[in-house]
C-alpha cells in the first residue's frame, strides 16, 4: 500500500494514542473485574409508613441475598432516631426488623439496594435421580398446600397417566396449572381452592403446583419475591421450585416460565410466607419503588479505580441519562459499521445502497429480529415497486412520485402496526418509528435505483446490500460490544486510522479479480 | 503477510476502480470541473469555443416560455436531435426527421408540435435527469459513416478514446447488437471492439464474455479492418483533452458521413471495461 510520509505520521500517532489509552484502562478494569455479568439492574426502595402503637411497634420483611441469580449491593436503611433496625436469620432467609419505641406517632422508614440479575435457564433431564434424605419437609402437606387432599391426589395421578418420564410429568403438571385462568385474587387461595375455583393468582397457582408435585414425590417449595419493572408497586410475586438432581429449579406457572427464572425476578424468600409482617392493628402502608438502572456487563461500579476508567469513557452520558444506552450504542456503531461496509465495498467490491444505510438497516433488524425484518424489508420493496408502477405511467415528476410511494408505504406500515397490536401479532407490531423510517428509505432507494440502473442491476445491488446488512448484523450481535465501545470510545480513532489505510488501497477488488480474470490469467495472454 | 494476501498476479497492469479513483481521477480531475463534462450543454460550449468538430448546436432551451419561439426558428432544418443536458442512460433523447410531406417524424411516425413541446417541457422539468430541472439541447443529427454500417447498421455506435494529460492511452469501438436495443454499452449487451492505436485498425470483438474476430450479427471479419480518419480522430481527441481543464477523460467520437470525425461527449469517470476489450491493462500504457 502506497502511503505518503505525513500520512504515516498521523496514522502511527493516532494508533499509539488509542492503544495506550486502551491498555491503561484495560489494566485498571482487569483488576476490578465484574465477573457476575448481569443482564439487568434495578434500584429498589422499600417504603413503609405506619402509625405507632402504645407498645413497641415492629415491622418485619424479607431482605434479598446474593446467589447465582442475583447480586445485591449498596444496601441502605433510612429511618428516624426512634426506630431501631436489625437483621436476623430466619431459616435460610434474612429478615429485616424495624422496632419503634415512640408511641402514637407517624413514622416512615425506607430500605434500598441495588439489584443485578441474570436470567437462568435450567435443562431438565428426562428422569430425575431419587432425592436425598433430609428434605422430607419439601414433600409434606401444610395448611395451604394440601398435598394429600383427594382432589389433589386424583388430579396428580391423572396428569401423570401415560407419561413415563419425570420431565414429562412435570411438564404435564405445569401445563395444567398454567392453563388455569389467572385472576388477581387478594384473599388467601390454598391449593385445593385454586383447583376448585379454577382461577388463581400467583400464590394459588404456585401452591397448587407445589401440592401436585409433592403428591407425586417431587420435593417442591414456594419462592417469594418481586418482579422488577420500572414502577411503584405493591404487589409481590410467588413461584415454585422443584428439587431436581441437587438443584432447585424455578417454575412460574402464572407467567409460564418453565425451568426458567427471568433476570428481573428479585428473590426474597423461600417457603410459603407473607413478605411483610407488622404489629397487629396498626395503620400501615407500603410501596416498592423500582427504578431500572443501565448497566454494563464489564463494569464493577463499586470499585473506586473503575471511576478513573469511566471518567474517560462515555458511560457518564448514560448514567446522567443524557442519552440512552441503546442510542449511544447506535451512534458508536455507525462508524464501525461504516468501516465494515467500506471494507466490503473497496476490498470485496460489492455494491450497496450508500455506506451507512446497510448499517442502519442492520440496526432496524436488531429491533424486529433478523428474519422478520428481512421479510418485511423485501415485502416493502416489492410493494413500492408495485404501487409506483401506475404512477410511473402517469408521467409524474420524480420527487412528487417519491412522496406518493413514501406516503403509501407509511400508511401500510402503520396499518400493519395497528393490526399487529389489535390481534396480538408481535412481528407486525414490532415496527417502531426507527425501523419504519430506515426500511422506507431503503425501499425508496431501491425503486430509484431501478430507474437509474435497470431492474437487473438494481436487484444485484439490493442482494449485495443485504449481504452487507447480514455482516453488520453479525457484528452488532457480538455480545458485550456495546460495553466495549462505550468504555473505550478511543476505538473510534482506530476506525479513523483503518479508514485512512483503506482510503489509500489501490489494489483490485475481489469482484474485479473475477471481472478481469481473462487478463490476470497469464496462460490466456 | 498482509501483502501476500493482497498480492495478485497482474502482468498486464490492469487497474481497478480503487486505483482508477486514487491515481487517475482524484489527482487529475478536480470535482468542480466535473460539471463541464457531465453537462452536455457546457461541454458543447467548450467544444464550440475551441472550434472542435462536433454536432452543430441549433438551440438551447432552459425555460418553458422559450419553447415555442425557439422551436419556430428551427423549422428550416431537415433533421435534429433533442436531448437533456444532464440525462442519464441515454434517456430522453429523441431524433426527429422531416417526412416527405414536411411533417416532423420520430422513429418513422408523425409527431405533432404539441407532442414535441411536451417532450421538451419534460426535459426542462428534469424528468430524465433525476433532478428538479434541466436544460434542453437541440442539435444537428449526425449521419454515421458507411464504415459503421459495414459492421452493423443499426443503433448508435461510437469510438471511445481514453486520454491522460492530453495523451491518448487506449481506444475502442462500441457497437450495438441485435440484443442491445440500439445501445452500444457493454453492459447493455453491446460489443466492444479493440483498436490498434498505432496502425488505426480494429482488433478483436469482445461481447462481455468471449472474444471473436467478427460482430455477433455479421460474419465478416472485423479484426484488422482499417478505421477511416483514425489519425484525425486521435488529433481531435488530443485537441479536446487540451480544451477541458480535466486531465483524465473518456472521449466519445463518431464519424459523420459528410463532416468526418465529430466529438459526441466527454466523460470524467470512463469505465474500465476498455481494458478487457483491448486485452491490455491501462497501467501498462503509461510507460
Amino acid at each position: 500500500m502506497n502511503v505518503p510520509k505525513q500520512f504515516k505520521f498521523i496514522l502511527v500517532g493516532l494508533c499509539l494514542l488509542a492503544v495506550a489509552s486502551i491498555v491503561y484502562k484495560t489494566n485498571l478494569l482487569s483488576k476490578n473485574k465484574d465477573s457476575f455479568g448481569a443482564d439487568e439492574s434495578y434500584l429498589i426502595t422499600y417504603r413503609y409508613f405506619f402509625k405507632t402503637d402504645t407498645a413497641k411497634t415492629f415491622i418485619k420483611t424479607y431482605l434479598p441475598k446474593n446467589n447465582p441469580h442475583q447480586q445485591i449491593s449498596g444496601q441502605k436503611s433510612v429511618m428516624p432516631n426512634t426506630v431501631h433496625f436489625s437483621t436476623s436469620a430466619d431459616g435460610p432467609n434474612i429478615k429485616g426488623n424495624w422496632i419503634c419505641e415512640a408511641q402514637n406517632t407517624y413514622e416512615s422508614v425506607s430500605y434500598s439496594f441495588l439489584f443485578k440479575g441474570k436470567g437462568q435457564v435450567f435443562g431438565l433431564p428426562e428422569n430425575f435421580k431419587p432425592h436425598p434424605e433430609g428434605i422430607e419437609t419439601y414433600l409434606s402437606a401444610t395448611e395451604n398446600i394440601q398435598v394429600f387432599a383427594s382432589p389433589i391426589d386424583t388430579l396428580a395421578k391423572s396428569l401423570r397417566e401415560g407419561i413415563d418420564s419425570d420431565k414429562g410429568t412435570i411438564q404435564s403438571l405445569f401445563n395444567y396449572v398454567h392453563a388455569i385462568p389467572s385472576a388477581p385474587i387478594i384473599t388467601l387461595t390454598d391449593a385445593v381452592s385454586a383447583l376448585e375455583r379454577n382461577e388463581a393468582s400467583c400464590n394459588g397457582k404456585s401452591r397448587l403446583f407445589v401440592a401436585l408435585a409433592r403428591n407425586l414425590g417431587y420435593p417442591a417449595r414456594i419462592k417469594g419475591g418481586i418482579i422488577l419493572t420500572e414502577s411503584n408497586k405493591r404487589t409481590s410475586h410467588a413461584w415454585a421450585e422443584l428439587f431436581v438432581n441437587g438443584v432447585w429449579v424455578p417454575f412460574d406457572a402464572l407467567n409460564g416460565h418453565f425451568a426458567y427464572l427471568p433476570a428481573n425476578y428479585l428473590e426474597l424468600h423461600e417457603g410459603d410466607a407473607f413478605l411483610i409482617a407488622h404489629s397487629p392493628g396498626i395503620q400501615f402502608d407500603y410501596s416498592y419503588e423500582i427504578r431500572k438502572q443501565e448497566s454494563l456487563p464489564l463494569l464493577n461500579e463499586e470499585a473506586k479505580e473503575v471511576e478513573k476508567v469511566t471518567a474517560f469513557s462515555l458511560w457518564g452520558l448514560v448514567r446522567n441519562k443524557s442519552i440512552s444506552k441503546k442510542n449511544l450504542f447506535l451512534l458508536l456503531m455507525l462508524p464501525l459499521g461504516g468501516l465494515v461496509v467500506a471494507l466490503l465495498r473497496n476490498i470485496v467490491g460489492i455494491r450497496t445502497f450508500g455506506v451507512f444505510l446497510p448499517v442502519l438497516i442492520a440496526f432496524s433488524l436488531l429491533e424486529t429480529g433478523f428474519t422478520v425484518g428481512l421479510a418485511l424489508f423485501l415485502f416493502l420493496i416489492l410493494f413500492v415497486g408495485l404501487i409506483s408502477r401506475p404512477f410511473d405511467s402517469m408521467g409524474l415528476l420524480h420527487t412528487p412520485k417519491l412522496v406518493i410511494s413514501l406516503t403509501l408505504m407509511v400508511l401500510v406500515m402503520t396499518l400493519g402496526n395497528y393490526f399487529g397490536v389489535s390481534f396480538g401479532i408481535t412481528w407486525l407490531s414490532s415496527l417502531t418509528l426507527f425501523p419504519t423510517i430506515i426500511l422506507t428509505i431503503s425501499a425508496e432507494r431501491f425503486s430509484k435505483l431501478i430507474v437509474e440502473d435497470g431492474f437487473q442491476k438494481a436487484t444485484g445491488t439490493l442482494l449485495q446490500t443485504l449481504l452487507a446488512v447480514g455482516v453488520c448484523f453479525l457484528l452488532f450481535s457480538i455480545k458485550g460490544l456495546d460495553a466495549i465501545l462505550i468504555l473505550f470510545p478511543e476505538l473510534l480513532l482506530l476506525v479513523i486510522t483503518a479508514s485512512m489505510v483503506l482510503g489509500r488501497y489501490i489494489g483490485l477488488r475481489w469482484t474485479e479479480l473475477l471481472r478481469f480474470q481473462p487478463l490476470l490469467n497469464s496462460k490466456f495472454a | 503477510m498482509l501483502r501476500n494476501i493482497f498480492r495478485v498476479n497482474n502482468p498486464k497492469g490492469v487497474i481497478g476502480l480503487n486505483r482508477r479513483n486514487i491515481e487517475f481521477i482524484y489527482p487529475h480531475n478536480q470535482r468542480k470541473h466535473y460539471t463541464l463534462a457531465d453537462d452536455k450543454v457546457k461541454s458543447k460550449m467548450i467544444l464550440h469555443e475551441n472550434n472542435i468538430a462536433c454536432a452543430r448546436t441549433y438551440a438551447i432551451i432552459d425555460r418553458i416560455s422559450q419553447i415555442k419561439s425557439k422551436w419556430s426558428e428551427l423549422q428550416n432544418q431537415q433533421s435534429l436531435v433533442i436531448k437533456p443536458a444532464r440525462g442519464c442512460g441515454g434517456e430522453g433523447i429523441k431524433i426527429l426527421k422531416k417526412g416527405e410531406d414536411g411533417q416532423w417524424q420520430s422513429s418513422g411516425r408523425n409527431i405533432t408540435d404539441n407532442q414535441i413541446f411536451q417532450h421538451i417541457t419534460s426535459i426542462i422539468s428534469g424528468l430524465f435527469s433525476m433532478a428538479s430541472n434541466d436544460v434542453c439541447l437541440i442539435e444537428e443529427c449526425i449521419v454515421p459513416h458507411s464504415f459503421f454500417a459495414e459492421i452493423y447498421d443499426e443503433g448508435v455506435p461510437d469510438f471511445r478514446i481514453i486520454t491522460l494529460k492530453g495523451k491518448p492511452l487506449m481506444a475502442m469501438l462500441r457497437m450495438p447488437t441485435s440484443k442491445s436495443d440500439g445501445k452500444a454499452n457493454l453492459h447493455q449487451k453491446g460489443v466492444g471492439i479493440g483498436v490498434n492505436m498505432k496502425y488505426g485498425t480494429l482488433t478483436q470483438v469482445f461481447d462481455g464474455k468471449n472474444y471473436s474476430n467478427h460482430h455477433p450479427d455479421n460474419t465478416a471479419r472485423v479484426n484488422g479492418k482499417k478505421i477511416p480518419y483514425w489519425f484525425t480522430m486521435v488529433q481531435l481527441a488530443k485537441k479536446t483533452a487540451k480544451a477541458f481543464p480535466l486531465e483524465y477523460l473518456g472521449i466519445d467520437l463518431v464519424i459523420d458521413k459528410v463532416k468526418g470525425p465529430q466529438i459526441m461527449e466527454v466523460n470524467v469517470r470512463p469505465g474500465l471495461g476498455i481494458q478487457l476489450v483491448n486485452k491490455c491493462g491501462l497501467q501498462s500504457t503509461l510507460s
